[in-house]
């Protein structure tokens, strides 16, 4: 029972997270096209925009795992 | 590193200015700048402003042929530097090509319409051919072709109950559908009704099938073969001009290219002038330069000019300090790193270069997160091989930083046991870290890395802000150093690792750098300093990506394996594992050098970068393109 329990806070903690990140990350990635294809200097700066929401579901996936292994 | 820049002032008499362009030009270390303001413009004399015009029409004239001529594999040219005698030569040399080489193209252009167009006749033609067989072509009657699209096919019915006033009843009008959405029309009509005719068709706006004018009054039999004889001869025809054109390349091109390489130095060295300033008997120029150059560019115009030109470094004021061009100079090994740094911004001048920095840690970060030795090995072998080849200066610094990444990552991989994943063990390769099993471990191994980093970004932000008297931005960074270091004490002394009795009075430190960057930011610090600390500790736990990515890629290659034993088949198995393993691969490329990008760029640049350099641009000879 426990271990079930386990297993689905573990999949909420990496799923929900995948869903922010996605969200965010695909307002970011339009927005982000857009504009490199005015102004393609700004690839690097769009790289960063775009990979900052990723820490979410890092951090998502870092619960995921501590919930499993850490007894 | 950011090489130091001196700005400096150049003052001679007017009779040496050709020769002190000409020292500026070969050194190639200056960049010029506008004249001070207190001087006055050195004003071109006519014969400068006459041979000017001449050259940029020249080299106008080159471009245009240069453009037309393919790239053959460049030759050796002596460059020479006479450049009146030059001029004469590359007049009597364009005179000679302009004319066949336009025509060449014109030509090639001629045959590409042909290519394009010839077809859609043909195929228009095609579907008359069935009308025109009811109608006896006769002299002194002109016959006209019309396409109507289906939904406007009334129209013809418009037309024919006009014709008989218009032609007294001298016409004839057959039409069919040709296909699902076109209505073909042949309509003959003696010629002294043409011109009413055509209005009529103009007023309601009917397609005619305008034929090239060799195929107007010809059977549209005929006409057909013609076009199809016409097509078959087209790729002989063009490769004939093509190789003519190859051939004029091969003779001029390299001659060419050279000759507008010189114009257009000869060209710089009119226009730098205008940027000079100038009194009765002497000139001035001011201009920045890397100051390790200074004295080697002031005795080669002792050498070449004499005494009568003098060069002085000026003081520079706090506003040039900050605006002035960036040369970027690092060791060898760290130079294609210089790539990355520039894709998010060149750093300002007086501030920190991260490339050293970034060749230490991007590779080893790559490194960590692939960690495979076959992986890594696979990267190595492509980058092998596509250094062999050639290409250009952004894909060879690439491809060596790739090179770095996958050392790390075999490196990695030996450490971790790891070779196509958990094969690794199979294989008899000894893990001293499984990462797939010690998790936590792996997490709090990030986590330092972490650490490591941000503290040197700060050490590096608080260097640079004293350094550039930043008050503000040395507050800011020490406020939030103190707060992790009290974070930082606090988890350890909650986890164990310090006596318990150090909490408090790490959550007093806590306190006081939260208050510093209260004070710092501002009454909006009171909202923002918790945030901004929260940031940092956010930024440390983003090194996290190192375990988890890696991770993933560890448990893709573990599933690879797993399915390509479900099979109990060795070829099938060995498929699907091979494809897994691809698709790993190429994940396994592209997002460690996201990741290990994005930990640069957003967690450690954050601590101290400050983009917006202004690049230096020399005033140097062209090399031949």
């Amino acid at each position: 029972m426990e271990t079930g329990l386990l297993a689905i806070g573990a999949g909420l903690a990496v799923g929900l997270a995948a869903i922010g990140t996605g969200l965010a990350q695909g307002r970011i990635g339009s927005a982000g096209a857009g504009a490199i294809a005015e102004k393609p200097e700004l690839v690097g700066t769009m790289i960063i925009l775009l990979a900052i929401p990723e820490t979410m579901i890092i951090l998502g996936f870092a619960v995921a795992a501590i919930i499993l292994l850490v007894k | 590193m950011i090489v130091p820049m001196s700005k400096i002032q150049i003052i001679g008499t007017r009779a040496e200015l050709d020769a002190t362009v000409r020292v500026l030009h070969d050194a190639g270390v200056v960049q010029i700048e506008e004249k001070p303001a207190a001087v006055d413009a050195l004003i071109l004399d006519a014969r400068a402003a006459h041979q000017r015009d001449g050259i940029t029409a020249l080299v106008t004239r080159l471009d245009a042929l240069l453009a037309l001529l393919p790239v053959v594999a460049p030759t050796q040219i002596a460059r020479r530097d006479d450049v009146d005698v030059l001029i004469g030569q590359v007049k009597a040399a364009l005179a000679q090509l302009d004319a066949p080489a336009q025509n060449l193209a014109r030509r090639r252009d001629d045959l590409e319409a042909d290519r394009v167009t010839l077809p859609r006749y043909a195929k228009t033609m095609r579907q008359l051919m069935p009308l025109s067989a009811e109608l006896a072509l006769m002299q002194n009657y002109e016959t006209v072709a019309l396409l109507v699209d289906r939904k406007f096919s009334a129209v013809i019915e418009m037309v024919r109950a006009e014709l008989p006033a218009l032609t007294n009843d001298e016409f004839e009008m057959v039409s069919r559908e040709v296909d699902r959405d076109t209505t073909a029309a042949l309509l003959v009509f003696p010629r002294a009704h043409s011109t009413a005719i055509h209005t009529l068709l103009g007023r309601e706006s009917i397609t005619q099938v305008r034929l090239p004018d060799e195929l107007v009054n010809v059977p549209f039999k005929e006409a057909l073969a013609t076009i199809q004889a016409r097509l078959a001869a087209i790729p002989a025809e063009a490769e004939k001009i093509q190789h003519e054109l190859h051939a004029l390349a091969r003779e001029w091109r390299a001659r060419l290219a050279a000759w507008r390489a010189v114009l257009r130095d000869r060209l710089r060295e009119i226009e730098v002038r205008e940027k000079f300033g100038a009194t009765e008997y002497a000139f001035v120029a001011v201009g920045w330069m890397p100051q390790k150059n200074v004295s080697a560019l002031r005795d080669a115009l002792a050498r070449a000019v004499g005494e009568n030109v003098l060069l002085d470094e000026l003081p520079l004021t706090a506003h040039e300090r900050e605006h002035a061009p960036v040369v970027l100079d690092n060791p060898r090994v760290a130079r294609p790193f210089e790539f990355l740094v520039r894709l998010m911004a060149l750093p300002r001048y007086g501030t920190i270069d991260p490339t050293p920095i970034m060749a230490i840690f991007l590779p080893i970060f790559f490194g960590m997160i692939l960690g495979d030795v076959a992986y890594g090995a696979l990267v190595l072998g492509g980058v092998i091989y596509f250094l062999r080849k050639p290409k250009s200066d952004g894909m060879r610094n690439l491809l060596t930083i790739m090179l770095y990444c996958a050392l790390w990552s075999i490196a990695f991989g030996f450490v971790y046991g790891e070779f196509f994943g958990e094969l690794g063990e199979h294989i008899g390769l000894h893990p001293y870290f499984p990462r797939g099993e010690a998790v936590v471990p792996l997490f709090a191994f990030s986590i330092a890395f972490g650490i490591v980093q941000i503290a040197l970004g700060f050490a590096l932000g608080i260097y640079q802000a004293i350094k550039l008297h930043q008050r503000n931005e040395l507050l800011d960074r020490i406020a939030k150093v103190i707060a992790l270091i009290a974070i930082l004490a606090m988890v350890a002394a909650s986890s164990g690792a310090l006596p318990k009795e150090m909490f408090t009075p790490a959550l007093a430190l806590l306190i006081v750098g939260t208050v510093l960057l209260m004070y710092t930011l501002g009454w909006i610090g009171l909202l923002l300093a918790p945030i901004e600390i929260l940031g940092v500790v956010g930024n440390i736990l983003s090194y996290l990506r190192l375990a988890a990515i890696g991770l993933s890629s560890v448990y893709l290659a573990m599933v690879a394996n797993k399915l390509a034993g479900i099979f109990g088949n060795v070829i099938i198995g060995g498929i699907v594992a091979g494809l897994f393993h691809a698709l790993n691969l190429a994940l396994g490329i592209l997002s460690p050098t996201i990741q290990s990008l994005r930990l640069h760029y957003v967690e450690f640049f954050g601590k101290f970068f400050e983009g917006g350099g202004v690049e230096f641009k020399p005033f140097r000879r062209e090399g031949i393109g």
